[in-house]
């Protein structure tokens, strides 16, 4: 109990640590990268007097350090302010219109975007987890077994394929394939739960590699260890000794992998990968917000971001102490 | 000469291969051997005999590079190798145990270890409930008097120090009562006190569970210790089958004698044995190397408080000098804070209070030049000869370094110097030029010292160093230490656990227990009469065939260390003392005279324990 205490209080204290900067980072970096946010707010038919009007109103001539305080007063309230970019009913807003003013009031709330976006990313990374899971436990645990032997091999030969099929390129593939040609799964947009099962089946391709790799090192190097040998000496049999004690500590690592590596890489594919299919998640919030410079969404999105990462972290961290007791030490 | 019942093992011509590249090598040749119900048979050997590879062969753990090639190994008329797998399977653990050298990679390290020992105890004995399995495994650990069985059921294999996991592993073998065990070197990685613990401890349950143990190890006196019979393994032959007595008193095979009379005595003069002559008695001697009051804590995490801080007392207040010319001995078993002491008059971290004077300087004050300077007149040699060699270098560049990094000479000097330094430790001149990959262990340790040697040290710190090395080549190496300071009149400071080997060449002695010299004395008067109880139940723990003047009855400690934590008041070895009183848990002990030169911190130190048993003097050789 002490324990977790402990580790989860100084685990959330370095984390929101990383957190700030983080934020901080996407922030300093938004503001100084060309390209105003003004002009996409209000088209290029705004007079440059007007323009400067609205984005001294909103505070974007402001030093950054004084932005910055004003947002994370924002932000700790919950409140991640309103898209420049969309109206409250939902439409993307061009600045076609040529309207002299800027009216902050009619613009959607981040959060809400983000919270509408978010149960469809959900929905993708898990199914994508998932089938990645599937996909590469088997072959990784058979590989790690076998060290040097076939299963070994052919993990190798399907690693080096998977990492060299560029996700975009696949993607492109499988819709022209299963869906155009095959019309067997539906492919853009949203509709119901199978629009979801081609891009997850893109996402868990890339991140088969990984999964595939750290289980067979896992397994094999546990194999390796003395216990397992002097266990079948002590009069357990082999199968015993991986079912219960090899697979198990082999978990560890790969909770690591999960942890680190999986969710990253998640995060920076989803983002591909929903553009390419027209999958309504934060992905493609995010993506179309970077086009259009609406600042509001880049940094909710990336602090949330960021937020995930370190609580996935923490978690499997947690989860990896109390398979393996001499990591609280 | 044993029962008449037939031997429930049977070992007929075993023959074990090493499959190399090359032509196979025989491991063990012919070997042939009975084990009968309630013997206690021992197996001596050196490292490289085979006897590891024999042990592991009778539960028919023999993997590839080495291969069974022929013979038989008969269980009760049964062999091994022919029987199926699944019966092999069923008669390990049930019938056969096997302990080895290593308790601590034994078990899967993330479950407890009761659930393990009852996982086995399950899968051998299938029928058998939770609850009983549970029963039988807390009762095994208190025969092993394993402290709070039912609590420590429940602990980590990572939770119990090395001679309290050999035990758990005891308890593992016998939980199922087998009637073989086969015990590989189990003593091995033990402290003296530690593995005499376990030694007499298997010979107690080997009374009462009535298991016939095949007992291997390479020290005879361990041996000695427990076995009925010995058979003696050279070169993967069994050379002579005797009884202890026997193999003591009457050695038939020549490897044999050589055994017995090249086996380390402490009490008995060996005729060529002792190697310091006692150091010139004069008073007026230089003091190179004074320790005052030095003491070094360090902080862990305390888990039962939220970011809480243990403070480890590693050492407490040591003060000791060392004269010119001194071989100075620091005895203790591990965990005592002799390698602490180490990394503090090496000055690899700094002491927390008090001040160790190198020939007057404070060595942890002085910094740049002075330091380096000063430095030169003290090296370290660590245990490890692997490590701390780069093997990209050179040999004579790597012996080299220590006079470019101090500057100041040609390169012609330098090259006199390095080649000079290699033929004094016995490097060949010609080994200058190449790369250290395929030194032997014992060559590996010679650069180490020609590296420290170059730089014409007054002091070197010898911590362990010895270690690694077989008996032949760590003989070879005090002989040329002797020679060193003989002509250089380097002074010593041995940092050892090995009682035989500080015997042979330490003029003096210092004994630490938890952080603390509890006895500093002569040599003679440390091993015949030391004024501490610790230091004769360290004595009395010695695996020797000597008579020995400390009766193990009388001083062997029961336990472990306390944890230098919460150290209590009063003397800290009371604990474990056999001879303590009142005044024990109040008063404190302080290092005091007791003759001229020696000090003991306890309180019976002027008398009060009983008188050493006079050596019988007998010889074996
Ligand atoms: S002072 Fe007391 S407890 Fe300490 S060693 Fe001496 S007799 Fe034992």
């Amino acid at each position: 109990m002490i324990f977790a205490l402990d580790f989860f209080l100084r685990r959330m204290a370095q984390g929101l640590v990383i957190i700030v900067l983080v934020a901080m980072l996407i922030f300093t970096l938004l503001r100084v990268v060309p390209g105003d946010p003004v002009r996409t707010m209000l088209g290029p038919m705004a007079s440059a007097e007007v323009a400067e009007q609205t984005a001294q109103k909103m505070g974007l001539r402001d030093p950054i350090p004084v932005q910055f305080a004003k947002y994370v007063g924002q932000v700790v309230t919950g409140d991640f302010g309103r898209s420049f970019v969309r109206s409250a009913q939902g439409a993307s807003t061009g600045g076609s219109r040529g309207g002299a003013t800027f009216d902050a009031s009619n613009r959607a709330p981040v959060m809400g975007l983000i919270l509408t976006a978010v149960p469809y990313s959900l929905l993708l990374a898990g199914l994508a987890l998932g089938i990645s899971l599937l996909i590469s436990l088997p072959i990784g645990i058979a590989a790690g077994l076998k060290s040097g032997k076939w299963p070994d091999r052919l993990a190798l030969y399907l690693s080096s394929i998977f990492v060299s099929l560029p996700n975009i390129w696949l993607a492109l593939v499988l819709i022209f394939l299963v869906s155009v040609k095959g019309g067997l799964l539906p492919a853009i947009g949203y509709q119901n739960w199978t629009y979801a099962i081609l891009p997850a089946f893109v996402l868990a391709i890339e991140l088969s590699p990984v999964f595939i790799r750290s289980a067979s090192v896992a397994v094999s190097s546990n194999m390796l260890e003395p216990y397992v040998a002097a266990g079948q000496i002590r009069g357990l049999s082999r199968a015993r000794m991986i079912l219960v004690h090899v697979l198990r500590n082999a978990m560890i690592p790969l909770l690591n992998v999960l942890g680190i590596q999986a969710i990253g890489l998640l995060l920076g594919s989803l983002f591909v990968i929903e553009y390419a299919f027209n999958y309504p998640g934060v992905g493609l919030l995010m993506i179309n917000a970077v086009f259009q410079r609406d600042f509001p969404v880049i940094q909710a999105i990336a602090i949330l971001a960021c937020t995930l990462l370190v609580l996935v972290n923490i978690l499997v961290d947690f989860a990896a102490t109390n398979i393996d007791r001499r990591l609280q030490y | 000469m044993m029962s008449d019942a037939k031997p429930i093992l049977q070992v007929r011509d075993l023959t074990v291969e090493l499959r190399t590249a090359h032509a196979p090598r025989r491991v063990l040749d012919q070997v042939s051997l009975d084990v009968h119900a309630n013997e206690v048979l021992g197996i001596i050997g050196e490292s490289g005999s085979g006897k590891t590879v024999l042990s592991r062969a009778l539960v028919n753990w023999v993997a590839r590079p080495l291969e069974m090639t022929s013979g038989e190994i008969l269980y009760r008329g049964e062999d091994l190798r022919k029987m199926p797998a699944q019966r092999m399977q069923s008669l390990r653990g049930r019938s056969i145990a096997y302990i080895g050298s290593d308790p601590t990679t034994a078990l899967d390290p993330t479950l407890p270890i009761g659930h393990q020992i009852m996982e086995k105890l399950k899968s051998v004995e299938p029928g058998i409930s939770n609850e009983a399995a549970r029963k039988r495994v807390i009762h095994t650990l208190d025969a092993v008097r394993m402290p709070m069985a039912a609590k420590r059921f429940d602990d980590f294999p990572f939770q119990f120090s090395g001679g309290m996991m050999q035990r758990v592993m005891i308890v593992d073998a016998l939980v199922t009562s087998p009637d073989l065990l086969v015990a590989d070197n189990i003593t091995q990685p033990l402290d003296v006190t530690v593995a005499a613990q376990i030694l007499r401890l298997l010979k107690e349950l080997q009374a009462d569970y009535r298991t016939a143990i095949l007992f291997v190890s390479s020290l005879l006196g361990m041996v000695h210790g427990i076995a009925d019979n010995v058979l003696v393994l050279a070169g993967g032959k069994a050379v002579e089958l005797q009884s202890v007595d026997g193999i003591l008193t009457a050695p038939q095979h020549a490897y044999t004698r050589h055994l017995v009379r090249e086996m380390p005595r402490i009490w008995e003069a060996a005729p060529e044995g002792r190697i310091s002559a006692p150091a010139p008695q004069s008073d007026d001697r230089e003091v190179i190397l004074s320790v005052r009051d030095v003491s070094r804590v360090y902080a862990t995490k305390d888990r039962s408080r939220l970011f809480g801080k243990q403070h480890v007392q590693a050492v407490r207040g040591v003060s000791f000098d060392v004269m010119k010319g001194d071989s100075l001995g620091i005895v203790g078993e591990s965990g005592c804070g002799k390698s602490s002491l180490s990394r503090l008059l090496s000055r690899l971290e700094a002491p927390d209070t008090g001040e160790i004077l190198f020939k007057g300087q404070n060595i942890a004050t002085l910094k740049g030049r002075a330091m380096l300077k000063l430095r030169k007149g003290f090296q370290l040699l660590l245990q490890d000869p692997y490590n701390s060699i780069p093997s990209h270098m050179s040999i004579g560049r790597i012996i080299a370094e220590p006079l470019i990094i101090h500057g100041g000479l040609s390169k012609a000097e330098i090259r006199g110097k390095v080649a000079e330094v290699m033929s004094e430790v016995g490097l060949s001149s010609d080994l200058a030029g190449s790369l250290p990959v395929g030194l032997s262990a014992g060559q590996r340790q010679r650069v180490n010292i020609a590296r420290a040697m170059v730089l014409e040290p007054e002091l070197l710190i010898l911590d362990e160093t010895l270690s690694a090395l077989d008996q032949v080549e760590q003989a070879k190496l005090l002989t040329l230490f002797e020679r060193l300071q003989m002509r250089h009149g380097i002074t010593y400071l041995y940092i050892s656990h090995d009682l035989g080997m500080v015997r042979r060449v330490c003029n003096r002695v210092a004994v630490m227990y938890l952080g603390r010299i509890v006895e500093l004395a002569g040599n003679e008067t440390t091993f015949f009469d030391s004024g501490h109880p610790y230091t004769r139940a360290l004595l009395s723990a010695v695996p020797a065939i000597e008579h020995r003047p400390y009766e193990a009855s009388t001083y062997l400690l029961e336990g472990e260390p306390p944890n230098p934590i919460n150290i209590p008041p009063g003397c800290s070895f009371r604990t474990r003392c056999p001879f303590a009183f009142d005044r024990c848990a109040t008063v404190d002990p302080m290092l005091t005279a007791r003759g001229k030169g020696d000090f003991a911190a306890c309180h019976l130190a002027g008398g009060g324990m009983p008188a050493s048993v006079a050596a019988a003097g007998t010889t074996f050789a």
